[in-house]
């Protein structure tokens, strides 16, 4: 196929590329249509991605980062050498500095810290790169979670995931290539999954567990799979015919395939998301087998079976917008954090064991992490009641970890300052989290572009350092 | 381009030169450069005189006198170094950068003065002049200029479209909806000459014209209901401006005057409405009450409603969208590089940026009450009613409490006593006001803020100080005089609507009738509505956009005027076939050698579906109808109390674009079939062709409910299968099946539902494209 038929091809597909879109899938010699899967042009490690969303911020301070100075500053305010930053919620140089409860040990052969909030996670500390010098700059949830998912603190952007299957197209014929588990709501809502300009073929498919796992799958009341056949063999006559006189217009062959893809998600959506097949011990390492970590064990389990199918980005978000489910702990952060870490270790345990001895974690990149992490400082105050001894939101410092997809566990990344404060060592912005992270898949990320609103926009904006990949590699 | 560069060049530089490699060079400066660094005066620099070539921009001295290779411009031209002009793929030709060699070489002569009448380069830049036609190849301008074309790229024109496609295209194309079989049987028997006007007439005068073309507008103007981020605020107001819009199309109001009175209707028809006592507004005022209305444009983005985000923030935030949503639509320029640094390929400085955003200081958003005050009056004497309600209820409440305490029945007395009090409470409730009415408009506020250039459009690190103002590169501008203090009632936004809408602006008709022909054809005749600038697609047919402009500014702006010009040309009514011979020079169809063949829009296709089951409901105006989800499809929203469904069902069956359009939140159906998710102005649709558009339409609660209501439409209006076979294919594609596709149909309904068919026809992409 030459480049102009190529391109007519796609612009007359329908699939939403107009001959612009052809700018980085011009380049790519067996591109064949927009979720064709294409060969990286680097060298890639990662195939895959399953980034678990710890939505609300879970706390550095209470997880990852032990900071003891925190309980020896505690009830104090905060030395005016730290300086200011500006929080959501409180007055930083007014609130009180509040200790942590937890308590922090050395686990497996490179003695990795973690604190006991995540007693299953530790066993595979050997398997963990953790970067404790995460930051950017939005102190709200929406600018956070922007950030983080598309690169950019406002509204409009793709995601990553968006960016990603746009970048290196599906491995799945019956699935989607990029996948959303969600709790609940989130707080910015469907555009952590978004194609933002790209072409809607990229954005993400929310998958529900439990019930319909995507939207419409289920035939309605009163189909059969037979009648239905018999309406879409029906359906498919009249459509050929249609294109009997039309046969230069290949938006119609997508429109008549679109529906046989749409027939066989239906019923590779359920065996997806039929479990039972799991053995009761798969099961059970999941934390299907306890009422508390069964939700979020489930979405794990359906990450190793997406990834196994072939799906691109699988992302398992924890905490929801509705009750106060999520780690925004404003209010009694430690109480919060107990909760949250207890219905999720056990999960994200499960997930990096079983990837590891299905020899899937080798070419699967699972991130870890939330939209910030929180303040050394209290929120709410220290009185003790129900709305005191939160932590606010603290994006100029926090901790994610990454393991698998060539990256070598067992190393701490990064350092905060003596209270957590900010990121003063190998400091990882978003913008290199996000380079590195599409290095790791074989994607420069200065690279991949689309042409939007008379320029190339990339998810790294005009940044990105890639210096950290050569650490998580080595 | 020959031409005009032989005319510019008699203007400017042969007046005073003499040297012929003088001339040539400057010809080439003047061709190639000066749009950017000529009054824009792009990176600091200038050509358009010895003195400021010497001094050169912020890189230092463009040319080294005696020294080519020293020199800067050289280099730049050359595009071996770092810097690389003109940018993008633009380049000077070999021998041009020989003639600036040599002229440089020979000491950069520069006889006489500055040429500051230098004409853009950019075509988009230059005034429209109105192509003249000197030997008509076809009778109808448009099919002039298109024919012209086809004969020069040696492409054949395809065969006309049948009747039966036309309109259908037509009705599509008008109204978003497909035709009654009464239209098309009408319009097929009437054998009049003037038959397609007489049609084209109709779809115009029909108050579904403004309800299709209204959301093509609100889709260049970002429009929605709720403000998007964290809190997506409900924009209670929003409706009246997307009410205004529809009321305008339909109207045919002069698009200059649409321009003003979006950007400007307070400032040009100053009116505080309210000045009898009366108790509602006089009439007479009415009208300017719309164009107040009509400032909605602004205070309708999406912006983060947070504690955190306020003062100068918001301000800047809130000037920086109003210049991106203005440059947009009315400019079809993309300004948003500028808010940071001077754009990379327009001429468009950053002090530019800032001067437009200085334009929208000292206005801002306020919600106020659109009743006389009279009005208001009347509803805060009777807000004590609430309060009496609720002291009823509450008295109620004891009485049945006390019963109950009791554990004995209500006595005769009390029961007497409860009804009455039911009584009045209902009265009470009856004559409560209702909320006051409402809109969002642009007002102004004293004292007006200062504007300032901000290093890399950050609100705390302010740089120069500017005064409102519009870009050099685009041709002269008014200046907008004011007072030397901050005191002051600014006239500012007047001064843009009458700069846009002037006849000789070189943007506003230019980019209006590329987005006219657009919603005809499926694509503009400049490829990139919203940008018309150096990064945007060179028009196919540059005379032709240029003949359609001066025409349009002719006709007092006229936009139904427009739809006619085009609607009546051939080449509008070419069939959607391919013409083997032209598939491989222009796949494209970039010539328009053929109709482009589209897929209806999420909107089109929903009323369509609607209208073949016969339940549309065709009531216009008003409050946002909220129409209830499936269960699946609330998953993600953040709270179902923000999705507040209406109580009236028939609401759900009216059109689409009076639905709610929430930011953090689409309609699923919307959103599966690409609908813009407005959080900037969307130029052009995308048309996907994805697998939950099929699951959405195999399965989907709408699709069934809907092939529910055209099946029992079917029996009401047919008996036999065979009828109801023929009327379905004449409800939902316009014409009778064949008899194969009837015989296909027969055996289908032998063993399944009619409710099945439908469901089918709805999913033929017959019903989804249009011809």
């Amino acid at each position: 196929m030459s480049i102009s038929s190529r391109r007519r091809f796609l612009t007359h597909s329908g699939l939403g590329l107009g001959s612009l879109a052809m700018h980085y899938l011009a380049s790519r010699a067996e591109a064949a249509g927009p979720l064709a899967a294409k060969k990286p042009l680097l060298p890639a490690s990662a195939k895959n991605v399953i980034f678990l969303f710890m939505h609300g911020g879970p706390s550095h301070l209470e997880t990852f980062d032990p900071k003891p100075a925190l309980n020896e500053l505690h009830g104090k305010l905060v030395p005016a050498s730290f300086g200011h930053v500006q929080l959501q919620f409180s007055r930083f140089n007014e609130s009180p500095v509040l200790g942590s409860k937890r308590t922090f040990q050395k686990y497996g052969q490179s003695g990795t810290v973690v604190s006991d909030l995540f007693p299953n996670v530790a066993k595979h500390v050997d398997k963990l790169a953790v970067i404790r010098s995460m930051y950017h700059d939005g102190f709200t949830h929406t600018a956070a979670l922007n950030w983080l998912n598309n690169g950019w603190p406002r509204l409009g952007r793709p995601s990553l995931g968006s960016w990603i299957t746009y970048g290196l197209g599906s491995e799945s014929d019956s699935l989607p290539a990029f996948v959303v588990m969600l709790e609940g709501g989130i707080k910015c809502g469907p555009v952590a999954y978004g194609n933002g300009f790209l072409p809607a073929v990229y954005q993400g498919t929310s998958l529900r567990t439990g019930g319909s796992p995507i939207l419409n799958l289920k035939r309605a009341e009163g189909v059969s799979e037979q009648q239905q056949r018999e309406w879409l063999d029906t359906l498919r006559w009249y459509n050929e015919k249609h294109k009997e006189t039309r046969a230069d217009d290949s938006s119609l062959d997508a429109r008549i395939s679109a529906y046989e893809l749409a027939f066989k998600m239906q019923m590779a959506a359920p065996e997806l998301a039929d479990l039972s097949k799991e053995s009761a011990a798969t099961r059970a390492l999941y934390g299907l087998d306890d009422a508390r970590t069964r939700s979020f064990g489930t979405r794990c389990l359906m990450a190793r079976r997406l990834v196994e199918r072939g799906v691109r980005f699988v992302q398992v978000w924890s905490g929801s917008t509705t009750g106060d489910q999520d780690w925004d702990g404003h209010k009694q952060c430690d109480e919060n954090h107990v909760r949250m870490a207890g219905k999720t270790d056990k999960g994200v345990a499960g997930l990096l064991e079983d990837l590891a001895s299905r020899g899937l974690l080798d070419s699967t990149l699972v991130v870890w992490g939330g939209e910030f992490g929180r303040t050394p400082t209290s929120d709410g105050g220290m009185n003790g009641g129900g709305d005191s001894l939160g932590r606010d939101h603290n994006p100029y410092g926090f901790t994610i970890w990454m393991a698998g997809g060539g990256v070598k566990g067992g190393k701490v990344i990064g350092r905060t300052d003596e209270i957590g404060l900010r990121a003063i060592e190998d400091p990882v912005h978003v913008h290199d989290l996000h380079a590195s992270l599409l290095m790791l898949m074989g994607i420069d990320h200065t690279k991949l572009t689309y042409p939007f609103q008379g320029r190339d926009f990339r998810l790294t904006d005009v940044h990105g350092k890639t210096d950290l990949v050569a650490k998580l590699r080595a | 381009m020959l031409l005009s560069h032989a005319l510019l060049f008699c203007h400017a530089a042969a007046l005073f030169a003499a040297d012929p490699v003088e001339v040539s060079a400057r010809k080439i400066l003047e061709a190639k450069c000066v749009s950017c660094h000529g009054a824009a005066k792009m990176a600091g620099l200038d050509l358009r005189s010895a003195d400021a070539l010497a001094k050169g921009g912020g890189r230092g001295p463009a040319v080294v006198v005696g020294k080519p290779d020293a020199s800067l411009l050289l280099k730049a031209v050359r595009k071996e170094g770092e810097l690389k002009m003109p940018p993008g793929k633009d380049a000077l030709s070999a021998a041009d950068v020989e003639t600036l060699r040599q002229w440089i070489a020979e000491g950069a002569k520069w006889t006489g003065v500055s040429s500051a009448a230098a004409v853009p380069n950019w075509w988009s830049f230059r005034r429209v002049a109105r192509p003249a036609i000197a030997a008509p190849v076809k009778p109808n301008p448009v099919d002039h200029f298109v024919w012209e074309r086809l004969r020069k790229e040696g492409l054949t024109a395809s065969k006309p479209a049948s009747r039966a496609a036309l309109i259908r295209r037509a009705t599509i194309d008008l109204h978003g909806l497909p035709p009654s079989p009464e239209e098309i049987q009408a319009f097929a028997n009437d054998n009049a000459p003037e038959a397609y006007e007489k049609l084209v007439d109709r779809l115009l005068a029909s108050p579904r014209y403004g309800e299709r073309w209204g959301r093509h507008w609100l889709d260049v103007v970002r429009y929605a209901d709720t403000g998007g981020f964290e809190t997506d605020v409900y924009f209670a107001n929003a409706w009246r401006y997307r009410d205004y819009v529809i009321r305008s199309f339909n109207e045919d109001k002069p698009y200059n005057v649409f321009v003003q009175e979006q950007i400007a209707g307070d400032e040009i028809w100053p009116d505080n409405l309210d000045l009898n006592g009366s108790y509602e507004i006089p009439k007479s005022k009415l009208a300017n009450l719309e164009k107040r209305i009509a400032t909605g444009l602004y205070t309708l983005g999406a912006l983060p409603v947070e504690d955190t985000f306020f003062g100068d923030q918001y301000r800047a935030e809130w000037q920086a969208e109003a210049v991106e949503t203005t440059a947009a639509a009315f400019l079809g320029l993309t300004f948003n590089c500028a808010r940071c640094h001077d754009h990379k390929f327009d001429p468009i400085t950053q002090k530019d940026f800032y001067r437009l955003s200085a334009v929208f200081a000292g206005s801002e958003d306020r919600e106020v009450p659109i009743v006389s005050r009279m009005g208001i009056y009347e509803f805060t004497r009777h807000q004590t009613r609430w309060v009496i309600a609720e002291q009823l209820k509450a008295k109620l409440m004891r009485l049945e409490a006390a019963a109950r305490a009791r554990k004995e029945p209500l006595t005769p007395a009390e029961r007497d006593e409860r009804e009455s009090l039911l009584r009045q409470i209902g009265d009470a409730y009856i004559k409560a006001p209702v909320q006051v009415a409402k809109a969002n408009l642009l007002m102004h506020t004293e004292p007006v803020p200062d504007t300032y250039v901000l290093a890399r459009g950050d609100f705390q690190q302010k740089l120069e100080k500017v005064r409102p103002g519009f870009p050099a590169s685009l041709g002269p501008a008014p200046e907008i005089a004011e007072p030397d203090h901050n005191l002051f009632i600014p006239q500012r936004r007047k001064a843009l609507a009458e700069w846009l809408t002037s006849p000789e602006h070189p943007l506003t008709a230019r980019v209006m009738v590329n987005r006219i022909w657009q919603g005809h054809f499926g694509r503009g005749i400049a490829g990139t509505p919203n940008d018309l600038g150096r990064q945007g697609e060179a028009p196919s047919h540059p005379e032709l956009l240029d003949w359609l402009a001066a025409e349009f500014v002719a006709s007092n702006w006229s936009v139904k005027a427009m739809h006619k010009r085009i609607m009546m040309s051939e080449t509008y009514r070419f069939a959607s076939d391919g013409v083997e011979a032209n598939l491989a020079k222009d796949p494209d169809n970039r010539y328009f050698w053929r109709m482009n063949r589209r897929r209806l829009e999420a909107e089109a296709i929903r009323d369509s579906i609607l209208a073949v089951s016969g339940v549309l409901n065709t009531k216009m105006f008003g409050a946002p109808v909220v129409a209830p989800l499936a269960a699946d499809e609330r998953d993600g929203m953040r709270d179902p109390l923000q999705w507040p469904i209406t109580t009236d069902p028939a609401e759900y069956d009216r059109r689409s674009v009076y639905h709610f359009v929430k930011r953090s939140f689409r309609s699923p159906m919307m959103e599966t079939f690409d609908a813009p998710d407005s959080t900037a102005s969307c130029p052009r649709r995308e048309a996907s062709t994805v697998a939950p558009q099929s699951l959405a339409m195999m399965n989907g609660e709408f699709f069934h409910q809907q092939a529910e209501q055209f099946a029992a439409r079917l029996r009401k209006d047919a008996g036999a299968p065979e009828a109801q076979v023929e009327r379905a294919f004449w409800l939902a594609l316009g014409r009778a099946p064949s008899s194969e596709e009837r015989g296909k149909a027969l055996a289908y309904l032998q063993r399944n539902s009619l409710h099945k068919l439908c469901l089918l026809l709805f999913n033929l992409s017959e019903f989804l494209y249009v011809d």
